[in-house]
């Protein structure tokens, strides 16, 4: 699924330039395959969080034991359904691009944890693997969505590279080596929600005939 | 099992100071967590969220909360229990609280809505946030019961209404007539607005029959239809389907059933005369196999059993082989009863057309070098002292090695074969061109034993083989020039045995009249490459039936390369057996023949040999009345009968 989207999503970008119902086609594919791989990257840490629940807290229910707010918490997102439809669109498309900026090096570790550690099987093991992989990917995913945007003028250009040092800085904050397994699992599961539920959104604002 | 921590070390500071956190957070964590595992904390109430508390009876429980759902991701509702102490059970003597931790600094509030005949609180959109942990709380007078368990977040409670607008589409029936398959569609809940994209919703289908107790559950999927297959016809079916979120654990409620049924159509029976057909054009096919199987089976045994090749003596009838024959066959091989040939074994004759005649070796049994042979062959034919030509000769093709391969062991007694071999010696018909080299072997394919004889040669200058180097449009043979005068050469090589055995009796019945005006004959030409039998040529046929061929026409030459004259080698063999006629000698030195053709037998049994047109017939033996056409080289089993005087 990786391959195919992001294969496509290069075909997607031999549009030429003077049909714009082929861009906004092609726009809509991108965002479908966008859409499709958050979609399995929530599937996944959801998973992954109830294997985790299973097997090291099994019995009672864990949300108010999570003993700190997700390393996440600072990137204001909106919390409902007419706030995420109030936000402008590039403030959308940035909070999107943060949290997957945010989680990509904590997952990255939390896989190196993962595969040192026995007591998750391997198949846990590979996905965790696929997870961390999955957020790298869908980062890259939705920054070609976001530069076809901005060529098709549907954003403003106003939206910063998200690749740009300080955001990569941001990302290094210590925080998140704060947090255990546990919570780690749950908040990204958290934001994994988030990052589907806002690019659905997002599409349906932009392009509402396709899908929606 | 406490979560461990994984530790990065980007400074040391911070080494330190995360490595102190977390060794003390992990230490609370698992604190706390043993503290629950030993279940020491009183539990007051129970949590809704985990399922498996339900075992605990109700009777002892206090007030507690009962569920909390969310429809539509943007309102909820919690519905509490006064449990077993009734005394609250009246509106108002429970209050619920709530905490909604979006910050460090959040308390608890009280319910926004009531709805008191429910014992509901219902939370509305504007008190409702996703994605951040609410906490709920029943409060009596002075009493606070709290589930720690109690506390969820909003994205996790969802459980979306049933589908709506249900409906089915008969797709087809099978060709049996006995299944179908439906297609059902339906509409998502209009309370999820799936339009906006805030829920993304998976439906699932069940339908059982409509007395059973089991539904049968259909893939999860997120599109607004589904087929169902392997309905039978006549059943009644029921179907209900439900929904929950993408990639979370809650269903909402089962929609109302609808039901599925299709009555029988009569439907044409197609099988029946299809299996007829089928069974017909099997029975007739199979009969054509066997009418054909029947019919070839010669051919059919051939091909599954080949026959094994064993020796066969070019020029014998197999017939004469068998037993009840040898005294003709000795009397034809001996031209008379000059000496008595032993019988041959019985089996050296076979039918097959592609068996080589087997070269026998008197010294080595195997067929295998001739050229190596061929020295001592030919001096051993040449000492012969039987000029008669007699029985036939055994001119073996070197072509290939069919035939040698079965390395026959001739019974042949040596100077039996010297005999034979001396009867091979060409003898001189009478006219030039009447010594017809028909082909010997009209016995179609009849493999040739040649015979290679060791002996003292008495013919000094005769090579037994002569090669036939061209072919005179008059039908005489050019043969490679020999010590010989007399001896023609014979176009050796010829499994042109392979005349065709009955054909060729015919025919040389027919030619008696003409034997002296037919210059056919059949010779196999063949060039000698340097030595041995040039392979190449190998013709099967060179026989035309004399009567009718084109003189000459029969023949293939390889090579002619009349010119060439190879030295005969007086008798030598060393060289090519096959010595090139020169037919512009016509003098004494007709070319010795290494193979002699045999043209016809005499009244004396001797075989006639086709001398070179130029030469004097020599060698030529009178002619046989019988004016058989001989095959060329050979005698032919039918035209032994023949020649049976």
């Amino acid at each position: 699924a990786l391959c195919s989207r992001l294969s496509s999503m290069r075909a997607a970008s031999s549009c030429t330039n003077g049909q714009t119902g082929c861009h906004f086609l092609s726009l809509a594919n991108l965002f479908d395959r966008v859409i499709q791989h958050s979609a399995r990257m929530h599937g996944i840490s959801n998973d992954l969080h109830s294997e985790f629940e299973l097997y090291f807290l099994p019995s009672k229910n864990q949300i108010g034991r999570v003993s700190r707010n997700c390393h996440t918490s600072t990137i204001l997102t909106p919390n409902g359904k007419e706030n995420a439809q109030r936000i402008a669109r590039e403030e959308l498309t940035e909070v999107i691009l943060k949290l997957l900026v945010a989680w990509r090096e904590p997952l990255w570790h939390f896989h190196q944890n993962m595969a040192q550690h026995r007591e998750f099987n391997n198949f846990s093991s590979n996905k965790s693997l696929e997870m961390s992989e999955m957020v790298h990917e869908l980062r890259r995913g939705v920054q070609k969505v976001v530069e076809k945007m901005q060529m098709l003028g549907v954003i403003n250009s106003s939206l910063g590279n998200l690749g740009s040092p300080e955001a990569l800085l941001a990302s290094d904050r210590a925080e998140w080596r704060l947090m255990n397994d546990y919570d780690l699992l749950y908040c990204f599961r958290r934001d994994s929600n988030k990052i589907q539920n806002y690019l659905k959104i997002l599409k349906c604002r932009i392009i509402p005939e396709h899908g929606c | 099992m406490c979560p461990l921590f994984s530790l990065e070390e980007p400074h040391i500071e911070l080494r330190l100071a995360t490595f102190i956190m977390a060794v003390l957070l992990s230490s609370n964590l698992c604190l706390i967590l043993l503290v629950s595992a030993l279940d020491w904390l009183p539990t007051p109430a129970s949590a809704f969220l985990i399922d498996w508390d339900r075992t605990t009876s109700s009777a002892t429980l206090g007030p507690h909360f009962t569920d909390c759902i969310s429809r539509d991701q943007e309102t909820f509702r919690c519905w509490w229990s006064p449990g077993s102490l009734q005394n609250l059970s009246s509106p108002g003597a429970l209050r619920v609280f709530y905490l909604k931790k979006d910050s460090p600094t959040s308390a608890w509030k009280e319910c926004p809505e009531y709805i008191h005949e429910n014992r509901e609180c219902f939370f509305d959109a504007n008190h409702t946030s996703v994605w951040i942990p609410y906490c709920v709380q029943l409060r009596g007078q002075n009493v606070t019961y709290f589930n720690e368990d109690d506390c969820f977040t909003v994205e996790n409670i969802v459980r979306p209404d049933p589908p709506v607008s249900l409906n089915w589409t008969l797709l087809n029936i099978s060709p049996s007539g006995l299944n179908y398959d439906v297609l059902v569609s339906w509409k998502p809940p209009p309370s999820a607005d799936v339009g906006v994209g805030w829920m993304r919703i998976e439906y699932e289908i069940q339908y059982r029959e409509r007395n059973a107790t089991n539904w049968e559950a259909l893939e999860k999927q997120p599109h607004t239809q589904q087929t169902i297959y392997g309905l039978q016809i006549g059943k009644e079916y029921e179907v209900h389907i439900r929904s929950r979120m993408q990639a979370f654990v809650k269903f909402g409620e089962f929609s109302d059933s609808i039901f599925i049924e299709v009555t029988e159509i009569p439907s044409k029976d197609y099988t029946v005369p299809l299996t007829l057909v089928l069974i017909f054009g099997v029975v007739g096919v199979l009969t054509v196999i066997m009418l054909i199987v029947i019919s070839q089976q010669q051919r059919i045994m051939m091909i599954l059993l080949p026959p094994v090749p064993a020796p066969k003596i070019k020029g014998i009838d197999s017939e004469l082989l068998k037993k009840g024959k040898l005294e003709e066959l000795n009397f034809i091989l001996n031209g008379g009863g000059v000496d008595g040939l032993p019988a041959y074994a019985t089996d050296f004759y076979q039918e097959e057309p592609w068996v080589e005649f087997i070269e026998v070796d008197e010294e080595d049994a195997e067929g295998g070098d001739k050229e190596d042979n061929y020295n001592s062959d030919t001096q051993r034919l040449l000492g012969l002292p039987h000029r008669n030509i007699e029985g036939f000769s055994a001119i073996s093709h070197p072509d290939d090695d069919s035939g040698r391969a079965s390395c026959y062991d001739t019974d042949l007694p040596e100077h039996d074969t010297q005999r034979l071999m001396a009867s091979l010696l060409p003898g001189q018909p009478e006219d030039n061109e009447t010594c017809l080299d028909a082909p010997a072997s009209e016995t179609g394919e009849k493999p040739l034993i040649q015979t290679q004889i060791g002996g003292p040669q008495t013919w000094v200058n005769t090579d037994l083989y002569a090669q036939v180097s061209n072919v005179m449009p008059s039908g005489g043979v050019v043969l490679s020039p020999g010590q010989q005068p007399k001896i023609q050469e014979n176009t050796s090589g010829s499994e042109r045995e392979t005349q065709k055995g009955g054909k060729q009796n015919e025919d040389v019945e027919g030619i008696k009249e003409q034997k002296r005006n037919e210059p056919q004959f059949q010779l196999f030409v063949v060039v000698p490459e340097g030595g041995g039998y040039t392979a190449e040529n190998n013709t099967q046929q060179t026989s035309t039936p004399p009567s009718t061929s084109v003189p000459g026409a029969g023949y293939q030459t390889i090579q002619p390369q009349p010119m060439e004259t190879k030295p005969a080698a007086t008798g030598d063999a060393n060289e090519s057996p096959y010595i090139l006629p020169e037919p512009s000698q016509p003098q004494l030195f007709t070319p010795v023949a290494d193979y002699t053709v045999v043209q016809e037998l005499d009244t004396h049994r001797s075989l006639l040999l086709n001398p070179p047109p130029s030469q004097s017939p020599s060698l030529c033996q009178p002619q046989h009345p019988l004016k058989v056409p001989m095959p060329v080289g050979y005698v032919t089993p039918d035209l032994l009968g023949n020649l049976t005087p």
